[in-house]
């Protein structure tokens, strides 16, 4: 689940949460430009599809803006 | 900061040659007031109805009501900063209220054009669905006003929203000079130090997310809607005006603000049963996991620079909004100052908790029952013989009220209708509650 609010998803059960930008942009960044707006993006959504390839012993946090992305934070 | 409030009860209200009041009866000059609302280049169109309680009359749709109140003497104007007023501090002096009535605020604006937020409020003066709010007990003198339809939504707002201010403003004159039937005082006097230290922490929501907008709608503060830090409000600031309606929600009018009965009885019990400290105002609606738990820690260390030994938390809106509100109560609770949480509950379907973040801090929770209409099983509200306002509604691309338009796009709004989605009694009006 990716998520601005992400100790919510966290405390509902999501077992993989990835810490989206804000709730009314949760993939993007309008004060970017359009390229690192799609950068940005694209390094959101690519860290949750890695997750998926994760084994998680329950929720957990994923940060995409982490050195190391797509392991547990 | 002492103020006294002067009440001019309403018992009837009619149109006549000059306004004034007179042992309860209030009489409206409709020229007079209309000439004050159209020296505004921005308003298109306006005019005034009497909806009286028990009368078959739909008011549609409800943007606002608003008690008209003047300020006889010391600084500023009643419900400062909005739509341009004076910002001057208020609640010192005196104040002049008219009680038992409301101007409504009726007009095609809608809000803004992000997220589904359509005003779709609407007041029955009869019927079951009218009686579950407080404005149908009121005599009310129905503004309908357009704007110039090329201005923007932000404009628009402000003018119809402005228009309704002057036709309280007009109102209020009317007993400026008049000696109140009723009096009251209000201040903060030093009391027993032995009192339990208790602040309110007034949650009201920001539609800056939504919509960008800065100033011209929504609950403001001193004019301002924009999400702001946690604001220390003195009590008499808020008899003033100083937050003012509205929302999208019948229970968040700039009148059910003004008549508080949960403010109002924190106040007038200071000095008897607690000290009361005044009001914290948190705006809700801010965008991040970070903002939302920083406006929990400010407004918990607020609340404890002051003092506090016990809090009572409200709120005025729904969704994630929860988050920041719910988080000032752990804040609080982690900083030893008692909470108490009055709200309303989501629908509980599939075993779902009633509430967005339960968190063991919050264990004292007051509910005013479900927020949404079809959990609570209203009926449909039955056709009505007039409609003050707009004789159709048209329906853009969904509805919160699950209405469903005909072929040509619109439903005809004298009914019957199903009640709008919201209930949400934020403050205590009404007496429904959990159910055990």
């Amino acid at each position: 689940m990716i998520s601005a609010i992400y100790n919510f998803a966290l405390t509902t059960g999501a077992n993989r949460v990835i810490r989206g930008a804000r709730i009314e942009h949760v993939c993007g960044d309008p004060t970017l430009s359009p390229e690192k707006d799609y950068a940005f993006g694209m390094r959101i959504v690519t860290t949750a599809l890695q997750t998926l390839t994760i084994a998680v012993p329950g929720p957990t946090l994923f940060d995409p803006m982490a050195p190391e992305a797509a392991h547990a934070s | 900061m002492r103020l006294e409030m002067g009440t001019f009860p309403v018992t009837d209200i009619a149109f006549g040659r000059t306004t004034r009041y007179d042992a309860g009866r209030l009489t409206v000059d409709p020229d007079a007031v209309l000439a004050a609302v159209r020296q505004d280049p921005r308003i298109a169109s306006a005019a005034l109805e009497i909806a009286k309680p028990g009368e078959s009359v739909r008011i549609w749709p409800v943007r606002d009501v608003i008690e008209p109140r003047v300020k006889v003497e010391g600084p500023g104007v009643c419900y400062p900063g909005i739509c341009g007023r004076e910002i001057a501090t208020v609640g010192d002096g005196r104040t002049h209220r008219l009680a038992g009535m409301g101007v409504v605020e009726v007009s095609s604006v809608n809000w803004h054009d992000a997220g589904g937020d359509f005003v779709e409020t609407y007041l029955d003066m009869s019927g079951h669905y009218g009686e579950m709010y407080p404005y149908q007990k009121l005599l009310n003198l129905c503004l309908v006003v357009e704007p110039d339809s090329t201005l923007n939504e932000e404009v628009k707002n402000y003018a119809v929203h402005k228009a309704a201010l002057t036709v309280a403003d007009q109102l209020g004159e009317a007993v400026r000079a008049l000696t109140p039937p009723e009096r009251e005082s209000f201040e903060l006097t030093p009391v027993d130090p032995k009192l339990p230290k208790v602040v309110y922490i007034w949650c009201v929501h920001s539609p800056q997310a939504m919509s960008g907008s800065p100033s011209a709608f929504c609950t403001a503060t001193y004019g301002l809607t924009q999400l702001t830090p946690p604001w220390y409000l003195h009590p008499n600031e808020i008899l003033d005006g100083a937050l003012t309606g509205p929302y999208r929600t019948a229970f968040a009018m700039s009148w059910t603000v003004a008549n508080n009965p949960l403010f109002l009885d924190l106040y007038r019990r200071h000095g008897r049963d607690w000290n009361f400290l005044g009001v914290i105002s948190l705006r809700t609606e801010w965008t991040t996991q970070t903002e939302k738990q920083l406006m929990a820690n400010q407004t918990a260390k607020l609340a404890k620079q002051l003092g506090a030994q016990g809090a009572v938390v409200t709120w005025d809106a729904g969704g994630n909004e929860f988050i920041e509100v719910v988080r000032s109560i752990q804040a609080c609770e982690r900083l030893g100052i008692k909470t108490v949480f009055l709200t309303s509950e989501d629908d509980a379907t599939d075993g779902a908790p009633t509430m967005l973040e339960p968190l063991p801090e919050a264990d004292a929770i007051v509910s005013t029952s479900f927020f949404k209409n079809v959990t609570l099983a209203v009926p449909e509200a039955p056709a009505v013989a007039r409609v003050i306002g707009l004789p159709t509604r048209k329906i853009l691309r969904g509805s919160t009220i699950g209405l469903h338009a005909g072929a040509d796009g619109t439903i005809p709004t004298k009914g019957p209708l199903p009640p709008p989605w919201r209930y949400d009694d934020h403050y205590g009006f009404g007496s429904l509650s959990c159910i055990e």
